[in-house]
Formats: structure tokens, C-alpha cells, sequence
């Protein structure tokens, strides 16, 4: 992401700031560099539980009244939520370490990070506990397999030149995570490019299979596939399942499935998607705090002998022990956020219908706010609704005049600062010969703390913009 | 504080040096009791060494980072994060006379810093910048991590090991530098470069505070092409300066000895680190940015064990002396403390006293018969659950032909106990500890027919 100017800037933004206290309570603004005082910020105990088995309106909105009640939080994508009743079983696996931190080393961390990984491989469908590795995020996982990939090529399994084939909208992270790795020890990157807005899963599959066919050109040998089950941005839902049977049938390697997106988003069952290496972040969808993920390995995959041939980068005495062995410890840290997964299963749980039902309803209401908004607005979505989870991309008016990266990075700036809405913004570049396509759009999340009239309070913002004849270009750096 | 006086022109107000509170603002004994409630009441917890201490004054501002976060992550990330980052390091860099912020930077732990020296240094094998076989020294009681980094990272790639072996117990520096001298020669044996040395601040065990400004200008003198201190202990434990030690890179953990929650590490690459091509291993968008920045941003994590560095400061300044007075009495009792035990057990330190910081190795009596490194792990085992005292034993392998040193018994010393000297701990733990071990022989218990644990 780009980085963006500090709120306090001045000129054309600040003459909103006084339409921004009339209406809204004021939130923070950023310019302390300790934790602002005025909010004396405690976390309330966890509610008690209701009569009924499930989870009440009242009791989903006690467990996130530590979210900013002034903001239109409709970005649950970038970096997920953690309720109170987890955040407080965070705090107790925090102490006991502090506690007595040799005896939790030698005696209570790994049997509890073992149960964790079990929770995980039973959510996931694997097959054996060593398939599944946790750690701290997408981030981490991708740099453990694309090293795995980068000891191939300068070991010579693999010919200087071999391909690697990701997406073109693969994560930024990730693609300089190719680059440190893959291009620098002799690998060729190929990056599909997907059309956007989406048609159907046909037209990702198609451009798919010609990026597979421009990988093995020249006698090359397509050593990775890496692809996304939720692409970050623009957010669309991937067909997944039928890519990595496209990987086998051409001859892929291994396929790398990046669902920073996945777990608690879409499903996620190990054996039907069949990658190599499938990672999700546990604190973007599932309720975990910040951070932890889990990386999946195939336990017949690895080059040149099964998952011995993986590493964590960050090297401890256990190296050599198996990836998730590895991971268990990678120096002194604090693994409470890896901890508490058996008590987001109970937490989870407590929905109807688990975390299946809070997909299927998080689905449902995140299309329902997105037809509102394209209706309202005039504009379309991203994709068709089968193609979204519970997140979805929606146009914004043409007139706003989103006509670049910049302009859609001042426009989010724009709508924290003034209407107190967090929402990502998206810049879509005109195709050849288009005139008064829609080139900006906003990424809507649903997630169970959120209400419809954080998304009327979007669609009245943007409405505003319209009738007051906004433009982005008068929007300052 | 001082400017406004200055600008008062009021040359009669006295400044009051934020070093020093008034007395009153001193913590108390009882206040420090209270600071660290949360430890396990009723163990004697003489092993600060390990993983540290936190107060709870600091945890609290640590919540505070982490609530931020969870209340709205976007704006924290957009707007807060890097500027709390910033300011630990711009903390950090004066502690520790850095000349530029740029040259430091936060990471997890020593353990990282390790892996990112060593995937440096692996490249330059693989890319054909240095030449097979051309070495890596370090001693031979490097923290295991270490040694397995350079398995992972330079074994595999070509590069050679010397290891050279820490005379323990240890009389003077002089034996450090020479033996370490002979180590280098090995390495550059047969044309071959040292390419990287690795050398301990304070070793973990067995703990000793080593030479290292001595040992780093050894380096130097000998053609070695870069240094490497790893200093887990250092910062809390003895004075950094990491000018005059003049390392190229230069790491320690915060959460050690600086009261820091787990976990937080800085750092030091001189000149940044620019031209040497160290990258963090958990790649980001920010790669390419220079290591300080590329560090700032791995992913999603919780990152506030690194914003509470300001803090730190700012309990440390409660002690009497800050920070400096913390590390001179934590040594001064360390030392009292390990004498007494060894009066009491008839046995030695493992090194003089000028040799220890807030940790000192005393042998144990040879009557226990510690004859392996299972035996020392049981014997710390028995000591947690039976005795509640937590205390790291060490078994010092003797080679053919080493005379070892023997106790009043005229036994042979062969395992050692590391205790520790924090501002939580009282003379009673370390009592405990004596009382534990004088029991066991007076019971002529070994490590033979120990307690189940």
C-alpha cells in the first residue's frame, strides 16, 4: 500500500474538518506518538452468556465495543477483528508466560500449540498433523515456500530460467517476496494478468491456462504456481479448485495457494482444493488477535523429499526437526496469539451454524449492501455475487473522477477524515478504447460486528460527493 | 524542560537532570514487589537470564498500544505505527551511541538477526563471492540457534566452521583473546578468508562477559571481513557502545535485561547496512528499503512489544542511577550472592568477578555427581518442582587430558549453576538455592537417584 500524507495536512481536506465535528464525534487523530490518555481505553469483561444457545445482537456488539464507535469500520478484510471473550484468553496465556516463563517453555507451549494445529488440520480437512505449520502470517508462509523454490534453482533442481507463474493481482508482499527469492536465484516470473471487472470464472481460467502455456514456452518447466483464493485487490473469489487441476494437467511443480483471505472468508478443505502449500491468516476472517496463520504442506509435496525440505527462515535449535516442529520456536517470542484457537472454535460456535452459517450470512449481507450501493449509485460491481465472499467490489461513481492510484488513495484519506469511514479504494486503469468506464471502486467487507447503516452511511457520503460536484483532483497530496 | 528555561533567561531556576527524581520518586521496595505482582509468587526466580522480566507499568502501556491497534487498525497503521516505531529507535540509538537511526532497527529477537547475517553471508557463498571452504569462527559455546543458522545458511552453501573453545572456567581476558587469535589462524589456513566472526557480548553458557572490544580490533587485525556481535544479554546487563566496540552488525534483546514485554531485539548495521545487502528473511513491499524499514513491516503482527521502548525509559528512571545504577547493583549482588554460594558449597565462580554482569556461574558441589547434560536437566527439573527455585544448570564436559577444578571435597567440578540478579529478586531466593543443594549432599543425593519429577 501506498503510504499515505498524515491527517494534519492542509489546504483542500482541512476545509472539511468542521462539516467532519458537526456531524460525527470526533475519533483519533494520529498525531500522538504515545497512547492518547482521553481514551481511557479498557477492555469490558466478556458478556455473560444469553439463555438461548446462540449469540444475542447485544452480546456481538458488547464483544466489539472496543471497536471506534464513531467509524464506519466496512474493512474487515485488511486486518480482520478479535472479539473480547478471545482478546481476554490472549491476556491469560500472556501472564502465564510472564508468569513463570521457563516452566511455559519447557511444559505448557508446545502440547498447546500442538492443540492448536489440531484444531486447524480438522477445520481445514488435512490429513496428518505435520501438514499444518502456524505462523505469523501470509507474509512468513509465502517467504517459506518461495525459499524452498529459491534453494531449487541454486542448487540446480531446477534450470536457471524455469518459470514461476503467479497472478498479477497476487499481494504486493508477495510478488517482492518472488523477487528476493525467486528472480534473484535464477527463476523467470510470469504474471497472469485477470480482467476486472470479472465476467465469469471462465475468463480467469482461460487467461490462466495461456500464462501456464507462456510459462513452459521454450522447453521450461513451470516450477511454481502461486495463486490466490481471495485476491486482496481487486477482491474477487478465485476458481480455485478448477486452477490447480489445470497445474496438474499441465504439469505445474507445486502450486502455492495464497488465502490470506481464506479461513472463516471461503471454504477451505485441503483435499478438494488439492494445492502443495495452501497458508490463510487466522486474524483477518476467524477472530484471531494479531497474528497467526497456518501453512499447509502437503505431506508428498517438497522438492527432492517431503516437507524435510522446507525451513523456517528464522532458525532455532529446532532445524531440521520438520517445518511445524520449526515453527514451534522460533526464538523467544509471544505465541499467545497461537494459543487461543481451541477458544475461537468455542467462540465461533456460539453462531448459528458455526463458522459456516457466519460465512453463508456474512455473504448474504455483504451482497445485499453491495446491490444496495450499486443501485444507489448507479454503478456495478466487480464481479458477479457467486464470485464474492464476504467481501465485494463495488464502482463509484464515474463523475468522482478517481483517475489514479493517487487519486483513490486520497479519496480513502478523505472519507476517514471526514466521514469517518474506513474502506479500501481501488484504481482500475481504462482499458483500450474505453471512454467513462468506472475507475474507482471500494471494497466492502461484511463481518458480524457490522450493521446496514454503515453502509447507508457510505452510500450518503458518496452521494454527497456527487451533488456537491467533488472531484479527486481537488483533492491535495 | 531545559529550553524553557533557557528562554526564561532565569539563570537562578535550577534544572532538574531528569536522571535524577527527587528521592521520593524513587520506587520502594514494595513499589518494585508491585511492579512485578504478576511473577509466580513463592519461587525464587534466579533466572532472569532466560526470558527476562517485565513490569507491569510497562504491560499496561503495552495494552495500550494493542487496543489502539484493535479500536482502528487502519488509521494505527497509517498513522501510528511508524511513528511509535521510530520513536523506540531514535530511544534505542542514543542508548546506544549509534550515529543514525537508520542503523537501527527492531526485530523479533537475536535469533532473527542471526538468521539475516547468516542468509547474507549465504548468498555471497552462492553468488561465488567468496570461495568454498572460506570460514565462519565463533565459540564454541555460541547459542545453539546460532550454530544451527549456520548450518541452514553457510554449511550448506560451501562455507567452513572454526570453533573455538571458551576456557571455562576462566581466569582473565588475556585467555579469551589469545585463544580466540589461534581460532582465526585456523581459519585463514590454506588460503583460505575469514569471512565472518561471531562473538558474544556476554556468552549464555556458560555466561561470561567476553572481551569484545578486544576481541572485534583481534578481528580486524587479522583481515577478518566482517563482525558479528551477538550481544542477547548486552543492553540492561552492561554499557553498549556500539562506535567504540565497532562491529558491522551488532544485536541484542530488550526483553532480556531492558524490561521490555516479549519480545523485541535491536538491531545495528553500521552505515545501515545499505551496501551490505541485509534484507529481513519475511519479505514485504517494503523490501529494498533499507533493513530498518523493511523490519518496520512483516505482515500483520502485533508489534507492540517494540512501541513500548519509551516507556522502558521511563520506569527505568524510578531506580536511582536509571538504567546505569540498575546494571551496577544487579553485579554488585549477582557477585555478593554467587560468593556466598560458593563459601557455602566450597566451590568457584566461573569467571572473576570483573568477567560477570547480572549473571555469575557458580560450580556445584562435586558430590552431586552431574556426569552429563541429562543430568543437569534433571537436576534442574528437581530444583522447579521440589525446591521452587528456577535456575539454569550447565554441565561442563571435561576433555582428555583436562585437569578441571576441584571443590573442598577434592571432587571435580563438573556443572555449574547461572544465577541471575534482577530488581524483583531478594537475597532469600538465592538463599533457597543454597539451602536446596546443601541439603542434597548433606542427603548424599545425586543426580543418580533424584526425586521424580
Amino acid at each position: 500500500m501506498a503510504s499515505l500524507s498524515p491527517p494534519e495536512e492542509p489546504a483542500a481536506a482541512s476545509s472539511y474538518h468542521h462539516r467532519r465535528s458537526k456531524r460525527y464525534p470526533s475519533s483519533t487523530n494520529g498525531v500522538e506518538s504515545v497512547p492518547e490518555k482521553r481514551h481511557k481505553i479498557s477492555l469490558p469483561p466478556p458478556p455473560p452468556q444469553s439463555i438461548s444457545n446462540f449469540i444475542s445482537s447485544s452480546e456481538i456488539e458488547s464483544e466489539f465495543s472496543h471497536h471506534d464507535p464513531a467509524v464506519a469500520r466496512i474493512n474487515n478484510g485488511s486486518f480482520g477483528c478479535c472479539p473480547s471473550s478471545i482478546i481476554a484468553v490472549q491476556r491469560d496465556w500472556q501472564l502465564r508466560f510472564l508468569r513463570q516463563p521457563d516452566r511455559f517453555f519447557f511444559d505448557e507451549l508446545k502440547p498447546n500449540i500442538s492443540a492448536s494445529r489440531a484444531v486447524i488440520k480438522r477445520l481445514i480437512n488435512a490429513e496428518h498433523d505435520d501438514e499444518v505449520s502456524i505462523v505469523d502470517n501470509a507474509t512468513t508462509a509465502a517467504a517459506i515456500v518461495l525459499q524452498q523454490t529459491a534453494w531449487a534453482f541454486r542448487e540446480g533442481r531446477f534450470d536457471r530460467g524455469d518459470a514461476v507463474v503467479m497472478l498479477h493481482y497476487a499481494f504486493g508482499s508477495v510478488k517482492k517476496s518472488v523477487e528476493a527469492y525467486v528472480s534473484r536465484s535464477g527463476g523467470e516470473v510470469i504474471e497472469v494478468q485477470l480482467p476486472f471487472p470479472v465476467i465469469s470464472a471462465e475468463e480467469i481460467i482461460n487467461r490462466f491456462r495461456t500464462g501456464l502455456e507462456l510459462g513452459k514456452a521454450n522447453g521450461r518447466r513451470v516450477r511454481l504456481a502461486l495463486i490466490d483464493h481471495v485476491t486482496s485487490m481487486p477482491s474477487v473469489v478465485i476458481p480455485i479448485k478448477e486452477l490447480v487441476k489445470i497445474c496438474r494437467e499441465e504439469g505445474v511443480d507445486q502450486v502455492f495457494v495464497d488465502a490470506a483471505h481464506g479461513i472463516g472468508c471461503v471454504d477451505v478443505d485441503m483435499k478438494e482444493i488439492g494445492a502443495d502449500f495452501y497458508t490463510s491468516n487466522l486474524h483477518k476472517w476467524f477472530f484471531a488477535p494479531p497474528s497467526v496463520a497456518f501453512l499447509y504442506c502437503k505431506r508428498s509435496s517438497g522438492v527432492g523429499g517431503g516437507n524435510l525440505n522446507l525451513h523456517h527462515p528464522v532458525v532455532s535449535h529446532e532445524y531440521g526437526n520438520g517445518l511445524a516442529v520449526e515453527s514451534t520456536w522460533v526464538g523467544t517470542r509471544d505465541y499467545s496469539a497461537q494459543l487461543v484457537v481451541p477458544s475461537i472454535l468455542e467462540f465461533v460456535n456460539r453462531f448459528e451454524g458455526g463458522i459456516d452459517g457466519i460465512k453463508r450470512r456474512n455473504h448474504e449481507s455483504v451482497v445485499e449492501m453491495g446491490q444496495m450501493l450499486v443501485k444507489s449509485w448507479g454503478t456495478q460491481l466487480g464481479c458477479p455475487v457467486e464470485m464474492c465472499a464476504s467481501m465485494v467490489m463495488v464502482g463509484l461513481p464515474v463523475c468522482l473522477g478517481v483517475l489514479s492510484e493517487n487519486d483513490a488513495v486520497k479519496l480513502r484519506n478523505l472519507l476517514r477524515e471526514r466521514f469517518c469511514i474506513e474502506i479500501p479504494t481501488y484504481f482500475r486503469p481504462p482499458g483500450e478504447g474505453e471512454t467513462d468506464s468506472i475507475t474507482g471502486y471500494v471494497r466492502i467487507s461484511f463481518q458480524v460486528y457490522n450493521k446496514p447503516e454503515e453502509y447507508h452511511r457510505l452510500k450518503d457520503a458518496v452521494n454527497e460527493l456527487v451533488r456537491d460536484g467533488f472531484k479527486c483532483s481537488s483533492l491535495s497530496d | 524542560m531545559a529550553a524553557d528555561d533557557h528562554r526564561n533567561g532565569d539563570s537562578t531556576h535550577h534544572h532538574r537532570d531528569p536522571k535524577k527524581p527527587r528521592l521520593s520518586e524513587f520506587l520502594t521496595d514494595s513499589d518494585i514487589q508491585s511492579e512485578f505482582a504478576h511473577h509466580q509468587s513463592g519461587v525464587a526466580r534466579i533466572n532472569n537470564g532466560s526470558f527476562g522480566c517485565c513490569p507491569s507499568s510497562v504491560l499496561a502501556a503495552q495494552r495500550d498500544w494493542q487496543l489502539r491497534f484493535l479500536r482502528q487498525p487502519d488509521e494505527f497503521y497509517f498513522t501510528g505505527l511508524r511513528r511509535g516505531l521510530l520513536a523506540s529507535r531514535a530511544v534505542i540509538k542514543d542508548l546506544i551511541n549509534a550515529d543514525d537511526v537508520g542503523e537501527v532497527s527492531l526485530l523479533d529477537n537475536a535469533t532473527t538477526a542471526a538468521a539475516i547475517v547468516l542468509q547474507r553471508v549465504g548468498r555471497c557463498f552462492s553468488e561465488g563471492k567468496y570461495k568454498k571452504d572460506d570460514t565462519v569462527v565463533m565459540f564454541h559455546c555460541a547459542f545453539q540457534s546460532v550454530k544451527k543458522s549456520i548450518q541452514a545458511y553457510v554449511s550448506r552453501v560451501g562455507g567452513s566452521t572454526v570453533e573455538v573453545r571458551l576456557p571455562f572456567p576462566v581466569n582473565s581476558e588475556e585467555e579469551i583473546v589469545n585463544v580466540f587469535r589461534e581460532g582465526l589462524k585456523r581459519g585463514k589456513e590454506d588460503g583460505r578468508t575469514v569471512r565472518l566472526a561471531i562473538i558474544d557480548h556476554i556468552t549464555s553458557m556458560p555466561c561470561v562477559l567476553m572481551p569484545v572490544k578486544e576481541l572485534v580490533r583481534v578481528c580486524r587485525e587479522e583481515g577478518v571481513e566482517e563482525v558479528f556481535v551477538d550481544a542477547a544479554h548486552a543492553i540492561g546487563s552492561v554499557k553498549v557502545d556500539v562506535k567504540e566496540i565497532g562491529a558491522d552488525y551488532y544485536v541484542s534483546n530488550l526483553h532480556k535485561w531492558f524490561f521490555c514485554p516479549p519480545s523485541i531485539a535491536f538491531f545495528y548495521c553500521k552505515e545501515g547496512g545499505f551496501e551490505s545487502d541485509v534484507h529481513h528473511p519475511v519479505v514485504s513491499h517494503e523490501f529494498g528499503n533499507g533493513l530498518a524499514v523493511e523490519s518496520a513491516w512483516i505482515g500483520t503482527r502485533d508489534y507492540s512489544s517494540q512501541l513500548v521502548v519509551p516507556s522502558v525509559m521511563e520506569f527505568v528512571k524510578r531506580f536511582e542511577g536509571g538504567i546505569d545504577g540498575i546494571m551496577k547493583r544487579n553485579h554488585d549482588e549477582a557477585v555478593r550472592m554467587g560468593l556466598m554460594l560458593c563459601d557455602a558449597w566450597g566451590t568457584n565462580l566461573g569467571s572473576p568477578p570483573e568477567m560477570c554482569v547480572g549473571m555469575v556461574m557458580i560450580g556445584l558441589p562435586s558430590k552431586l555427581c552431574v556426569g552429563s547434560d541429562d543430568d543437569g536437566v534433571k537436576l534442574r527439573a528437581y530444583l522447579r518442582v521440589h525446591r521452587l527455585v528456577e535456575v539454569p544448570v550447565y554441565f561442563l564436559g571435561l576433555r582428555d587430558g583436562e585437569e578441571g577444578v576441584k571443590d573442598k571435597d577434592g571432587g571435580v567440578i563438573t556443572a555449574y549453576v547461572r544465577i541471575s540478579h534482577q530488581v524483583y529478586n531478594e537475597t532469600g531466593d538465592y538463599e533457597r538455592l543454597r539451602d536446596a543443594i546443601t541439603e542434597l549432599v548433606k542427603d548424599q543425593t545425586t543426580c543418580k537417584n533424584l526425586p521424580p519429577v
